[in-house]
């Protein structure tokens, strides 16, 4: 089961808990002034970023945060588990969409990060990168073709 | 003040420079009913320090070789406003000799010293002669040009510095420990200078360390009247340049003070000068000063010897340029209070002090009591590598240094700059460290007691993990706008129902 609320969050590439008992206010959303407070106390500092990742600036210090919904956490989980097989890989659809376009074809040789292909899922392109290099030895679907999460994409030697 | 001529001395100044200094020139301009004229690269069309002036000059391309470092450019530039002066600010063209003539052949005047007095203490071996001749102490080493012979350098004694003659402002310096990096270190020091200046010659100083940096500011009329316009204690730096600035020196005695104005004037007295120069000195722990450097020109924290002597030394500048006495309110400046600049640089002090290039998000400068900040900097502006990485000047006055460092913690925490990271970190880190609160620090504080920061609290850690999570909740497709929300245990639940309750 997926939690698609749940957000997991790194702090300058360390797993961290978001603290409790703090209230927020926007100052200037457009520029990411947001005003903290927490026992009595109020602290200005800026928040900016988009999807994952993040910037906070605190006393001056900016501050790198990843910051991962459901999506990014399979595809990141999926990646690390691809990059521990060492044997022939199946490259499987982390989450369900339509899949948009397909980069590649058998005999293609690819390096890791590559794209391979795009699923929409959610209004939203998501691309799929070779989990490590290798030759491709088949490709199980097409562009147009709906994906279920699991669905074998394609196979890396 | 009164002057000698109740008129502007110029109808226009043509301001040689970009950025902050710039913008600060063409402030006191104004003041002075002058009307400024800038000049800018193509990088710079229409950059704050243009819309500052009343016009602006295109003298060239981007790298600063093609524009600003442009004799022929800047002196056209200048005849085509229909200036009468030109002032170079600081860096650039400021202290080159050869510059400074082409500005009075071309009929202009140049608001800075003679162009002997620049030449003349350009060399910086040349300067350590002079100086010593005048009976000024200077830090032990060479002073004539380094041969292969190494001897010369064996008899000062280890650590050493190597320096580079054209060099100055901390640029072209190479630290040795001992004898067997010597050949090597100084064939790479002569390739350095070479590269950088066009001048190969090097020459050695003992290290003197722990040692404080300190600097006289001085002010001198075309009549031969010089003032003294007391110190800048300029001890935290990074790679020999300096990061923070303050006046009076927190760590000397007022015998080293008087001793340190009468060499200031006796380093004046080798050569023919007026208008604005600063006289650099090492001081050791034993209240020993050595004579490091005269720069002839405005430097960059000249704001904190205004802030305490209520002076304004760019209009000084000028009237000297336009012959003007300095009166005895100037020369005798009381100097009130306790100044301090802290300069907020475009680099990262958790990568040691590296440069980094980018564009600036959010924008917000300190204000209120005691407060004064020189920048050209604004929201959405490109840093870009061409150019110096300084983003703004934040200089505070108090009445004191417990209550100017007080202060200067209040500043900063107004000051809020987005996009790219800044030092503001380590100087947010400094006002709160002992050895700087004490005034009991030296050139090594940054290397001893910063290093590469602090570790990441865990108050820290965790707030900035609330604050990314829930700015993302909130522009997440179908998310609820909300002006506040608050972090409870379990975290996410509550949030969720805020975002319901709208």
């Amino acid at each position: 089961m997926i939690d698609r609320d749940h957000l997991e969050v790194h702090v300058a590439g360390t797993a961290a808990e978001p603290g409790a008992g703090w209230e927020l206010e926007w100052v200037d959303r457009a520029s990411g002034i947001v005003r903290a407070r927490k026992g009595g106390r109020a602290v200005m500092l800026l928040v900016e970023g988009v999807g994952s990742h993040w910037a906070v600036t605190i006393r001056g210090r900016r501050i790198p945060v990843e910051v991962r919904g459901w999506r990014e956490r399979v595809l990141a989980r999926a990646e690390t588990a691809a990059r521990d097989d060492a044997g022939p890989l199946t490259v499987s659809a982390t989450l369900p969409g339509l899949i948009v376009t397909v980069a590649v074809r058998p005999g293609d040789e690819v390096q890791e990060g590559d794209p391979l292909l795009t699923i929409e899922a959610m209004k939203m392109q998501n691309e799929v990168r070779a989990p490590r290099g290798g030759r491709i030895i088949e490709v199980s679907i097409a562009p147009g073709q709906a994906v279920a999460t699991g669905v074998a994409l394609l196979r890396l030697e | 003040l009164r002057t000698d001529s109740p008129r502007p001395p110029f109808d226009r100044i043509l301001v040689a420079n970009r950025g902050e200094i710039a913008v600060r020139i063409t402030r006191t301009c104004r003041e002075m009913g002058i009307s400024p004229i800038a000049v800018h690269s193509d990088a710079d069309a229409g950059a704050p320090h243009t819309r500052a002036a009343d016009h602006s000059e295109r003298i060239g391309a981007a790298p600063a070789g093609e524009s600003y470092l442009s004799i022929p450019a800047i002196i056209a530039a200048a005849v085509r406003s229909g200036a009468g002066a030109i002032h170079p600010g600081y860096g650039f063209l400021s202290e080159n000799a050869d510059f400074a003539r082409a500005v009075e052949a071309a009929g202009l005047v140049f608001i800075g010293p003679p162009p002997t007095a620049i030449e003349a203490l350009g060399n910086k071996l040349a300067a350590r002669r002079a100086v010593e001749a005048a009976g000024v102490p200077i830090v032990p080493g060479t002073t004539v040009a380094l041969e292969d012979d190494v001897s010369a350098v064996e008899r000062i004694g280890f650590p050493v510095m190597l320096k580079a003659a054209a060099g100055g402002g901390g640029r072209g310096m190479r630290r040795v420990d001992r004898p067997d990096e010597l050949a090597g270190a100084m064939a790479a020091a002569r390739r350095e200078a070479a590269a950088a200046f066009g001048d190969g010659t090097i020459y050695a100083e003992r290290l003197v360390s722990p040692a404080r940096h300190v600097e006289v500011q001085l002010l001198g009329d075309r009549h031969g009247r010089l003032a003294v316009l007391g110190e800048r204690d300029c001890s935290v730096q990074r790679r020999h340049q300096k990061l923070v600035e303050e006046s009076p020196s927190p760590g000397i005695t007022e015998a080293t003070r008087a001793a340190l104005f009468e060499s200031a004037r006796g380093v004046a007295g080798t050569v023919e000068f007026h208008n604005a120069a600063t006289v650099e000195f090492l001081v050791d722990a034993g209240g020993n000063h050595y004579f490091l450097e005269m720069n002839t020109r405005l430097q960059v924290e000249h704001g904190v010897t205004e802030l305490v002597t209520g002076l304004d030394l760019v209009a000084w500048q000028i009237r000297i340029a336009a012959g003007d006495r300095l009166p005895d309110a100037v020369v005798d400046a009381p100097r009130r209070g306790h100044a301090i600049e802290v300069r907020l640089y475009a680099e990262d002090p958790y990568d040691g002090f590296r440069p980094v290039a980018g564009r600036i998000g959010a924008w917000r400068m300190s204000e209120g009591p005691g407060v004064r900040v020189d920048t050209a900097g604004e929201a959405g502006m490109e840093v870009r590598p061409e150019y110096d990485p300084l983003l703004a000047k934040l200089l505070v006055h108090a009445e004191d240094r417990p209550a100017a460092v007080t202060r200067l913690r209040r500043a900063l925490d107004e000051t809020l700059i987005g996009g790219l990271q800044t030092d503001a970190g380590f100087l947010r880190w400094l006002v709160d460290d002992e050895a700087f609160a004490d005034g009991a620090y030296d050139t090594g504080l940054i290397g001893e007691r910063w290093g590469a920061g602090p570790p990441l609290s865990d108050e820290d850690t965790a707030l900035a993990a609330f604050v990314a999570a829930e700015a993302r909740r909130e522009t997440r497709p179908g998310a609820t706008r909300r002006v506040a929300t608050r972090s409870v245990s379990p975290w996410g639940e509550r949030a969720r129902q805020d975002a319901l309750r709208g």
